[in-house]
């Protein structure tokens, strides 16, 4: 009797391999390798856990069906956080055809909102942990808006340029920088009122 | 360039996107002027903040329910992609031809019984003849051509006509 791969401690490349020649025990182990990765990534843009969850068993799925087109170019792990991505940048698409972006309402009203705005200055505090630290910039995050958010999430933690986010997000690059400028400023007034607030910095 | 457009490119310096020519002359002027390189220094010390700043999460399902949901969804969706792709059995592949053929033997049936509920109009007409009815009721177009000795005649029978009723008189 043939025996069976040691898939837990197989390495990535081996796995996907197997699993491309359609060994479906190989992507399960890939699945308990990446699935928190890939549900971060679907809740830093969506803000839902629900959601969060449900795009990320669609992005298993895609990635199973389309396990052919991986060929290595970038890591198993960065190849499926693109099509999560994908699918959240589809599902904010589809909601957005049923409500009104406020940031939006409010430009067409009074100007861009990014030009009444100053940078303000972070500097790293003394007594925060990374984690902390981390924790605060999450929350600040979580009150952006939808565009807003997943410009600095596909900028900062998917490591897209300006160019592929334009891309993705139907966009020019010139609209991609303004978003991000302002996400930024946005964040940074946010974090210097929430460690105001706990007495951190004065 | 207005403000708004050099705050713009002072964000793509600290970023990486500028290259060239285009961030050469910004470094220059960074040196010069002490609000864009407070800008500059900012925007550094924001990317800084961001660089690994995604909070970890862990997934709210057990790891096996989340597995099992994958699972099933990717039979059914197998399931579904083996049904598109298998070929149709006899009886199919015979409606499959005898839906649009019977179709057209309607429509063909619907044609012929509206042309043999036509008035039978047998008059012959030579070129340059004027056409009269005898029903009112009825609209009738006349067109002769003297070259080609012929005569093209409309006739606006959609009331109910009965062929004893129309008499046409040629001068």
């Amino acid at each position: 009797m043939p025996e069976e791969p040691a898939y837990s401690s197989a390495e990535e490349p081996q796995l996907v391999q197997w699993a491309k020649s359609g060994d479906m025990q190989a992507f399960e182990e890939l699945v308990a390798r990446y699935r928190d990765r890939i549900y971060v990534r679907a809740y830093s843009i969506m803000r839902n856990e629900t959601l969060a969850v449900d795009l990320s068993q669609n992005a298993w799925v895609k990635a199973w069906q389309r396990l052919e087109q991986f060929h290595g170019e970038a890591s198993f792990p960065t190849w499926l956080s693109r099509i999560v991505t994908n699918l959240c940048l589809d599902e904010l698409r589809r909601q957005k055809r049923a409500r009104t972006d406020s940031i939006e309402a409010m430009e067409e009203t009074t100007g861009p909102v990014e030009n009444r705005m100053e940078v303000e200055t972070i500097d790293p505090v003394e007594g925060l942990s990374r984690g902390e630290l981390r924790e605060r910039i999450d929350a600040a995050l979580a009150k952006l808006s939808d565009k807003h958010r997943t410009v600095v999430v596909l900028y900062e933690f998917e490591q897209l340029e300006y160019r592929e986010i334009a891309e993705k997000m139907g966009t020019s690059i010139g609209t991609v920088m303004s978003r991000l400028f302002y996400a930024r400023k946005r964040l940074a007034s946010l974090l210097k009122e929430t460690l105001k607030r706990d007495g951190l910095i004065e | 360039m207005n403000e708004n457009e050099t705050e713009l490119k002072v964000q793509a310096l600290v970023d990486g996107e500028l290259t060239g020519r285009e961030a050469e002359e910004l470094r220059a002027r960074l040196e010069s002027d002490d609000g864009l390189r407070t800008l500059h220094a900012r925007l550094t010390a924001m990317r800084g903040l961001m660089t690994g700043a995604e909070l970890p999460r862990t997934l709210p399902e057990s790891g096996d329910f989340h597995w099992s949901q994958i699972s099933k969804a990717i039979e059914r969706e197998e399931r579904q992609t083996k049904r598109l792709a298998r070929p149709a059995s006899g009886a199919k592949r015979l409606l499959r031809w005898m839906v649009p053929m019977a179709g057209a033997a309607c429509l063909l049936l619907l044609l012929t019984l509206q042309q043999t509920t036509q008035p039978y109009l047998s008059i012959s007409l030579g070129s340059d003849h004027e056409l009269e009815l005898s029903i009112d009721d009825l609209d009738v177009m006349t067109f002769n051509t003297g070259d080609d000795n012929m005569s093209v005649v409309w006739l606006d029978y959609s009331i109910d006509l009965q062929q004893d009723e129309i008499d046409l008189w040629l001068d």
